[in-house]
């Protein structure tokens, strides 16, 4: 099934992204940010709502706006553009709660075959870092664009 | 005649954003980055991206 993406904005770094989601609840902006850290290429991906009364982001709030899959779709669409400006990159990421952490999972899982022509996918695992493997339980991935 | 199903997928448009470029110098998600620089720490990054690449 194909799955579509929303429109998305971007900083002139490409290291946070924004979109709108537009499902049950309304029009809730979501905000993706890449985040380098101590070593070099190594990037953070974190994920949440804008709150539009303050401004602020939020990775803790829960939206069930029903477009989850449409959301995880664009988060990914952002990973590749990412990797296109920073070919390098290794792209760490987790949920903010188990259950968002399983979703990831889920969503990674349903796109395996499509995700390991372009990218290394890595779960980790007790403080180890495994090859994914689809409906394995994992509390957080790391991600890397092949060199194609 | 039956309607076909589209199954073909909308890709959304990038765009860039001034508004955007505030967040250049902020941390958004503090807490996964800590959680990021503690499995950088403690696990550090996988062997078989070494003997992938």
């Amino acid at each position: 099934m194909a799955i579509d993406n929303y429109d998305v904005k971007y900083s002139s770094n490409l290291m946070t992204f924004e979109f709108v989601s537009e499902g049950i609840k309304g029009k809730i902006t979501k905000v993706v940010q890449y985040t380098p850290r101590g070593l070099k290429n190594f990037y953070n991906l974190g994920f949440g709502d804008k709150k539009e009364e303050t401004g602020e982001v939020d990775d803790m709030i829960i939206t069930d706006n029903g477009d989850s899959k449409k959301v995880l779709a664009t988060v990914a669409s952002t990973v590749y553009r990412f990797t296109e400006k920073y070919p390098d990159a290794m792209i760490y990421a987790t949920g903010s709660t188990k259950s968002r952490t399983r979703m990831y999972r889920i969503g990674i899982s349903n796109n395996l075959k499509d995700i390991r022509k372009d990218f290394f996918v890595f779960g980790l695992k007790n403080n180890q870092w495994h090859d994914f493997e689809a409906d394995k339980e994992y509390e957080g991935f790391l991600v890397v664009r092949k060199k194609n | 005649m039956e309607a076909k199903e589209n199954t073909k997928k909308k890709k959304g448009t990038f765009k860039y954003s001034k508004k955007l470029d505030k967040y250049r110098e902020k941390i958004l998600f503090p807490k996964k980055v800590e959680k990021a620089d503690e499995v950088l720490r403690k696990v550090g990054l996988p062997k078989q991206l070494f003997k992938s690449s």
